[in-house]
């Protein structure tokens, strides 16, 4: 059950996809397109309604991701209604981690749309290609011009504003091409104030601003080989958290990369690639905007990870692999130092992650035989090694007296899955089995104060692997005009980690109602269904149609929280000639299998209406599209239920943006 | 292309190379300004009857709360240690209003075995000034002949509260006192706390015999007591946070008082105590409340000691 969205660029690289493919193999970069990319839907980074979006709008869109909103920035994407630390989320397979011990910077919160051109989202064991997983893997794919274009300089600006909080952002990429060398660069700015909910009221502290640029080099040293450096530096200040006590004063990565490929025409082995990579965070908390807040505290935070990912193809006949290689290391640093009302006198301060380093060794395959035209065949596994070393492991043995400073983990993995074309319909089912390491905050963290349910998290170092077992199935049919597409997956997941009320303990932060100690559940059961729909209406309507649903408890057949209402999502597109006309709508139905333990109440139903316009022209050379529209039309007031905090969604927002390609 | 490569170099490295706060230097927070002492030097000599009689404290000086305390009794002559036996203590505080009183000590000072000098203890329950002066009177004998000798001596402010002391009547209308003795320097965690407990025993008699008698000025380290605690941080920030897995204090074969305290960050710490007596009635202390209560200053018993770590 291969969801991968891959997306090219509306700008040079889409453009020039076509010409590129009817050339004679002469570039390496081609080579290499033959060979990875298999079947996959291709996507801009665009959704239904918007060809301007940011990275988590774009992730929004897919069937299997969810978000917890804090505000209206670095959304935390859920996969497979599964928080962070159950999926692996990397850049080009590089690890990154963020460096906020609440959460505020997931790693999609470090890059923007104008450096990506493709979004890799694997569901389950199939994800284990770049390390132990549960849920599955989410690989941002930056852009990566092909080596000997004709035409040698490429560019994109795009510019836009949004009317409801008042963001305004441009984004420009350029991008230079010869037989020898390429150059990737990009740089965007967006600017956005406190946006208004549905009643029209400002949601306070809910700005942001982001800086990102990137640049990649690559040069090709042989007729089959090349070499690329990649760097990433993203800058995010005063952004604020409505949901969390809390805001961002300012974070910055720097995620850099240096990467050998080579390809064999001849022989099993088909393409070598191995990249080195490092890359640091900084977090740093600001809390003295919040009146509520009568205590001061510094909340900063660092994540440095240096590593290696090394993949090989390999293709014979029917059968095709692909290994993957994983080292890396990463330190993870959060302190907290109180002031006390009388700044006179002494500090307080405690880690909230005591130094740990987590290491990671892992190997995976993934085999393929196509058995027949109609079928075909994966194996896959993969083998890990987690290390886990707490430097000031004092902090851990409050409450857990006596426990290991390191800690080793072997995490083994299994899937495979079966695939049948038969004319007009498709047919998977999959399994796996995998294990993963608890998170450094599960694990180490240390009074990591959770705004959602109020308490304090104590991680235990002596937690059991997850363990998780999966099933999965899809059939779909694709007619003249109508495609139909079910996919469903079910997780028996043993050793689920969750926070469980301490006796012992009292809370640290001055919000907090009490302690929380990680814990492992017997078992946790996921459900996850999506039924997708689209029909041809005319020549130049489509209709597109999702529903969603899942269901997920505990060993006590308690609800798990942050588990997706019954959903759905219905668009209308027309297109003719260079006007194009969108309208959808979305909504969640009541949230009626909350969890009051973890701190949830009862999300009512809410339906939102988009309508969006775009007209392409072109100015001279150079095409143009301009697009205006509003989301939530009808401007109304809801929250959904992964809402930190029953915070309001935004109401309605006229957008508009303007893009060129040249 | 190469000015924008080269600006991208000095962005790496300046990012790279800097953090935009520097990270907390742990060591630095975990060292009070306070010296820990573990060496036992000289802090008087004294010269009499052919005998010299050196008195040694942690660092060379006397602080108010406990003191652990070495005698050395030599031969003036040959400098070699004295054949002495029946070395008493007693430190005797003189108010200027001409009140005297004692403090929490080992009158017979115990000489254990493959050690050169006697040991004991005093719990000074105020520090030396103009209008409080301590004296030490030291007894012992020698070839048959017994001896005595007073010294004044200087009782110094401690400033580690971690070695604080506090003194109080219990229930039972007795006059206790708790001294910190361990650890010196706590850290974030767990630690042995370890307290001496001591009784003033009131005197059955009136005073006889030249000045001092002792019987006047008797303490016991109380045996078989229970020291109940609750470690809470005051400040009105923290709520009334405390800690977990803490031990109450009982007593061990070295006759202190032995428990586990869990500091989980740095800052001010009150141990709130509940004494108890061998027979489990409560001498003194109240228990603290342990609910949360952001924005107010923590409830602390009618016993406690304030530290600061």
């Amino acid at each position: 059950m291969k969801t991968r969205y891959t997306a090219l660029l509306l700008s040079l690289i889409g453009l020039n996809a076509s010409a590129q493919h009817n050339r004679a193999q002469r570039d390496s970069t081609k080579v290499i397109d033959e060979i990875s990319i298999t079947a996959q839907a291709k996507r801009k980074i665009q959704t239904d309604m918007k060809m301007a979006v940011s990275v988590d709008e774009f992730l929004a869109s897919a069937d299997n991701i969810s978000f917890i909103k804090r505000g209206a920035y670095a959304w935390e994407p859920l996969l497979n209604n599964m928080s962070m630390e159950r999926s692996t989320v990397t850049i080009d397979g590089m690890h990154i981690f963020g460096a906020c011990t609440d959460k505020m910077d997931p790693v999609t919160s470090y890059v923007e749309s104008n450096n990506l051109t493709a979004v890799d989202i694997t569901s389950g064991q199939e994800g284990n290609m770049h390390g132990a997983t549960v849920a599955g893997s989410i690989d941002l794919k930056r852009k990566s011009t092909p080596f000997g274009l004709d035409r040698k300089w490429n560019g994109a600006y795009q510019t836009g504003f949004e009317g409801n909080n008042r963001q305004f952002f441009n984004l420009g990429n350029l991008a230079y091409s010869s037989d020898k060398f390429v150059a990737d660069g990009s740089i965007s700015f967006r600017k956005a104030g406190n946006y208004h909910d549905g009643n029209s009221n400002e949601v306070n502290h809910s700005q942001y601003s982001k800086l990102n640029t990137s640049l990649g080099l690559a040069y090709k040293t042989g007729a089959l080989s090349s070499v690329r450096v990649d760097a990433i530096y993203d800058k995010a200040n005063d952004v604020g958290f409505p949901a969390l006590p809390m805001d961002l004063w300012l974070s910055r990565a720097i995620i850099t990369s240096a990467a050998y490929k080579q390809l064999f025409e001849d022989g099993l082995l088909k393409v070598l690639d191995t990249k080195l990579y490092f890359n640091a965070i900084e977090h740093y908390m600001d809390d003295t905007k919040r009146p509520e807040n009568l205590v001061h505290m510094d909340m900063p935070g660092w994540s440095t990870t240096y590593g290696l990912v090394s993949r090989a193809n390999l293709k014979r006949g029917a059968y095709s692999a692909e290994i993957q290689l994983n080292l890396y290391n990463n330190l993870s640093i959060a302190e907290m130092t109180m002031y006390p009302q009388d700044r006179s006198k002494k500090t307080m301060f405690a880690y909230s992650w005591p130094w740990v380093t987590a290491r990671f060794a892992g190997l995976s395959v993934n085999n393929t035989w196509n058995i027949s035209d109609i079928s075909r065949l994966n194996i896959g596994g993969s083998l890990g090694w987690n290390y886990n070393h707490s430097k000031y492991v004092e902090f851990n043995w409050i409450f857990h007296p006596g426990t290991p400073q390191e800690k080793n983990r072997a995490l083994p993995s299994l899937h495979a899955s079966y695939q049948l074309n038969f004319r007009q319909l498709d047919l998977s089912v999959g399994t796996g089995y995998g294990h993963r390491a608890p998170s450094v905050s599960e694990g180490y963290g240390y009074y990591i104060y959770n705004s959602f349910d109020r308490y304090d998290y104590i991680g235990n170092p002596d937690l059991e692997n997850e363990i998780s077992y999966e099933v999965n199935a899809s059939a779909g049919f694709k007619g003249e005009r109508i495609a139909v597409e079910a996919k469903a997956n079910y997780f028996h997941i043993e050793n689920y980690i969750v926070g469980r009320i301490l006796s012992l303990g009292s809370p640290m932060n001055y919000q907090s109602v009490g302690v929380k100690g990680y814990t492992s559940l017997q078992y946790a059961r996921l459900f996850n269904m999506a039924l997708n729909a689209s029909y041809d209406i005319l020549q130049h309507l489509h209709w597109k149609g999702t529903i969603t649903y899942a269901r997920a408890t505990d060993n006590k057949n308690g609800n798990l929280p942050f588990i997706r209402p019954l959903s759905y999502q219905s668009s209308l597109h027309f297109m003719h000639r260079n006007i194009g006309i969108r309208t959808s709508v979305n909504g969640d139905f009541a949230q009626d299998n909350y969890s009051p333990e973890y701190g949830e109440d009862h999300t009512p139903a809410y339906i939102v209406w988009n309508i969006a316009a775009d007209y392409t022209f072109k100015i001279g050379h150079y095409r143009a599209a301009l697009q205006v529209g509003a989301e939530n039309l009808f401007n109304e007031y809801y929250s959904t239920y992964a809402d930190w905090g029953n915070i309001p969604r935004m109401g309605r927002n006229v957008f508009s943006s303007l893009k060129f390609n040249f | 292309m190469n000015n924008i490569f080269s600006f991208f170099t000095a962005l790496f490295c300046f990012t790279v190379l800097s953090c935009t706060k520097e990270k907390t230097d742990y060591q630095a927070e975990t060292d009070p300004a306070v010296i820990e002492h573990h060496e036992f030097k000289e802090a008087y000599s004294i010269h009499s009857g052919g005998y010299r009689i050196s008195i040694e404290a942690l660092n060379g000086m006397f602080y108010k709360g406990y003191n652990e305390l070495r005698l050395k009794i030599m031969d003036s002559r040959t400098n070699q240690e004295a054949d002495v036996s029946a070395v008493t203590f007693l430190p005797i505080v003189a108010h200027a209003d001409g009140r005297n009183a004692s403090c929490p000590h080992l009158y017979d000072l115990l000489r254990r075995n493959g050690e050169n000098h006697f040991s004991g203890y005093a719990v000074f329950t105020e520090e030396s000034d103009n209008d409080t002066k301590w004296e030490l009177y030291i007894g012992f004998t020698a070839n048959g002949q017994s001896y005595g000798i007073t010294q004044e001596v200087a009782v110094h402010e401690q400033a580690n509260k971690n070695r604080n002391m506090t003194t109080f009547t219990g229930k039972d209308g007795q006059q206790y006192f708790i001294a910190l003795i361990a650890p010196q320097r706590p850290k974030v965690g767990e630690n042995e706390l370890v307290a001496g407990i001591y009784r003033y025993d009131r005197p059955g008699n009136s005073p006889s015999g030249s000045f001092p008698d002792p019987t006047q000025y008797s303490y016991t380290a109380v045996n078989g007591f229970t020291l109940q605690l609750d470690p809470r941080m005051p400040e009105p920030s923290m709520g009334n946070h405390s800690s977990p897995n803490n031990n109450d204090l009982t007593q061990e074969d070295d006759g202190l008082y032995h428990g586990i305290v869990n500091y989980t960050m740095t800052g001010n710490w009150t141990l709130n105590f509940i004494l108890l007596n061998h027979q489990g009635q409560i001498l003194k202390g109240t228990v603290v409340p342990d609910d949360f209560t952001p924005g107010v200053e923590g409830v602390k018993s009618e016993l406690h000691i304030d530290i600061l770590f």
